[in-house]
């Protein structure tokens, strides 16, 4: 779906580092096993920018060319450019084409203004025949003027029209850094704006692009102006959503749990000619889960079944926490033996949830047992389980299990969840454990499970409700 | 599997937030304690509350229970013993709600 991966999320630029031999006076021959720069053409890969941050398009120099180690410290733009003159003059080695765009990246990320960086730009054609703008040095200064705090789009448009001027009409690569960009500034209406621009001027967005403006718009916008931008595309420019554009749609309505919208979502898909994968039933599952409604749930999955679409870990992790979270862990436990006969073999997921749903049961010693049964298959507890299990432990009024396994937790350094620290406080308390409870308290801060505040006002709530509950005479 | 009101915790009431964690002119009689002029409510809680551990101050065959000694006697109350349970409803006595 595009996503951008967090190693390549941010590439901090700094010339320095790809710099990293600042010796200018090297001939070029007493480094026989550095391979020329030039030897590489800089080709502009068509698919593969999807996958990367704007940034990165242009700034991975993977051999440092020996030159002076330089950074731009200023915004100033006659200090660029004198800057730049003395790197031209002061190398002799050959010239690279990403050498430019990395300085003009470099400038870019410290400048106020477009039009210094385009001065810039101009100022090295000039001063530097051999340099010859490609594609990637104007996508420098598209994502420069995407990211200015600007509130309208004429920086954008200004960088656009020098483009076109000089030759190089806007791709679909270009329509996704705009959009990209601007999305990341949190400026979706105006990518929504230069989406519908794009559309008629240069170049529509593809799918990746399209569903990137989906998902920001789904984050932050209501439904209707998610389905009318939808409704505008196809009707105006003919761009209909695809499978995955549905999916993030129907997951988007199943957060805000409404399962009409997702129901009748599911209906267009079809009518669209989409085939429903599993992908898609997972995210609805997911929706019924959060509802409680495990006859859904089941429906969901019998629906699968019914389609042929096979359904993988998530569905039956989904299906496994749906059914316990309604009530009806017997029917889950089943699924246990299902999912190893399709080759799933259950996971701390799905073990957790199905200990969740007997706790809620109050057959805590039954999720204990299942502890022991889920070790014995080599299957590791995480805190999350433990969590669930001190939990369940405390409302069933089991203080001794429940001390025994919070000294496990202890010792495994595993962090306690507000619910968990919360009930287990009171059991203690109830108990006359005071001194328990702050070492509990104690740990809870030691091992920044939770914040100072909230652990502090737990127990003082606690203790408070302690009091009261003693001087009314009620049983504790 | 937390019950929604559970995870709404005092991080989200403004109000109560502020009473724990801003800081307060304190008396001159925590201030001998604190050894600070200005400390929040969670802060001195904190203070003493190491304070007793540090000094071994539980009760050895009750550790619910805390023998003060001279200086934590002076900031509560002036009692000899006093419950752990209690503690967080004496150093509030130091924290009166300000006057509105």
């Amino acid at each position: 779906m595009g996503k951008v991966p967090p190693a390549l999320r941010a590439t901090p630029f700094l010339l320095s580092t790809l710099l990293r031999n600042p010796s200018p006076a090297l001939p070029d021959h007493q480094q026989p096993e550095t391979p020329t720069p030039l030897s590489k053409p800089h080709h502009f890969p068509k698919k593969i920018p999807k996958k990367k941050s704007p940034k990165s398009l242009t700034t991975a120099i993977e051999n440092p060319i020996p030159s002076p180690s330089i950074t731009f410290n200023s915004p100033n733009l006659s200090d660029a450019k004198s800057l730049f003159n003395s790197i031209i003059t002061s190398t002799t080695i050959p010239f690279d084409l990403k050498f430019p765009n990395s300085i003009l990246q470099s400038f870019a990320s410290i400048s106020s203004s477009i039009d210094d960086s385009i001065s810039l730009l101009r100022h090295m054609i000039k001063t530097c025949p051999p340099f010859c703008p490609d594609r990637s040095t104007y996508h420098v200064l598209l994502s420069q003027s995407c990211k200015s705090p600007n509130p309208t789009l004429s920086s954008v448009r200004k960088t656009l029209n020098l483009m076109v001027t000089d030759g190089f009409h806007p791709d679909k690569v270009t329509t996704d850094i705009a959009v990209r960009t601007l999305c990341n500034a949190d400026r979706i209406d105006d990518a929504v704006e230069l989406v519908k621009e794009f559309c008629l001027k240069h170049s529509p967005p593809d799918t990746y692009t399209y569903n990137l403006l989906i998902k920001h718009l789904c984050r932050t916008r209501t439904l209707s102006t998610v389905n009318n931008f939808i409704t505008e595309m196809r009707e105006s420019f003919e761009i209909k959503p695809d499978l995955v554009s549905y999916t993030i749609l129907i997951d988007n309505v199943c957060n805000r749990k409404n399962l009409r919208e997702a129901t009748r979502l599911l209906e267009l898909l079809t009518e669209d000619g989409f085939k429903p994968d599993r992908y898609v039933y997972n995210t609805i599952m997911k929706g019924y889960c959060m509802l409680s409604q495990g006859s859904e749930v089941l429906w969901v999955y019998k629906k699968m079944k019914e389609d042929g679409v096979e359904p993988d870990m998530v569905t039956y992790n989904t299906l496994i926490f749906g059914l316990s979270k309604s009530g009806r862990v017997k029917e889950a436990r089943k699924f246990l033996g299902v999912m190893a006969e399709t080759g799933h073999f259950p996971d701390e997921v799905t073990y957790t949830s199905l200990m969740n749903g007997m706790c809620r049961e109050g057959n805590a010693f039954g999720a204990v047992q299942l502890l022991e049964e889920m070790e014995a298959k080599g299957c590791t507890p995480n805190s999350c389980t433990y969590n669930t299990l001190l939990h369940g432990l405390c409302k069933a009024k089991l203080l001794e299990k429940a001390i025994e396994l919070y000294g496990v937790m202890k010792e495994g350094d595993m962090k306690l969840e507000t619910g968990s620290y919360g009930t287990f406080l009171r059991l203690l308390c109830r108990h006359g454990r005071i001194a328990e409870a702050y070492e509990v308290f104690d740990y809870a801060v030691e091992s920044k499970s939770l914040k100072d505040v909230a652990a502090y006002s737990t127990l003082e709530s606690t203790l408070k409700w302690l009091k009261k509950t003693k001087e009314q005479g009620l049983a504790i | 599997m937390l019950p929604q009101r559970m995870k709404k915790g005092i991080t989200d009431n403004p109000k109560k937030l502020a009473n724990l964690i801003d800081l307060v002119n304190l008396p001159s009689t925590l201030r001998e304690f604190v050894g600070q002029s200005q400390i929040s409510r969670l802060g001195c809680f904190m203070r003493v509350w190491s304070y007793i551990k540090a000094n071994n101050l539980q009760d050895p065959n009750n550790k619910n229970v805390v023998n003060c000694d001279e200086k934590l006697r002076s900031i509560l109350l002036g009692k000899p013993q006093v419950e752990l349970a209690e503690l967080p409803t004496l150093i509030k006595l130091h924290f009166p709600k300000a006057a509105k």
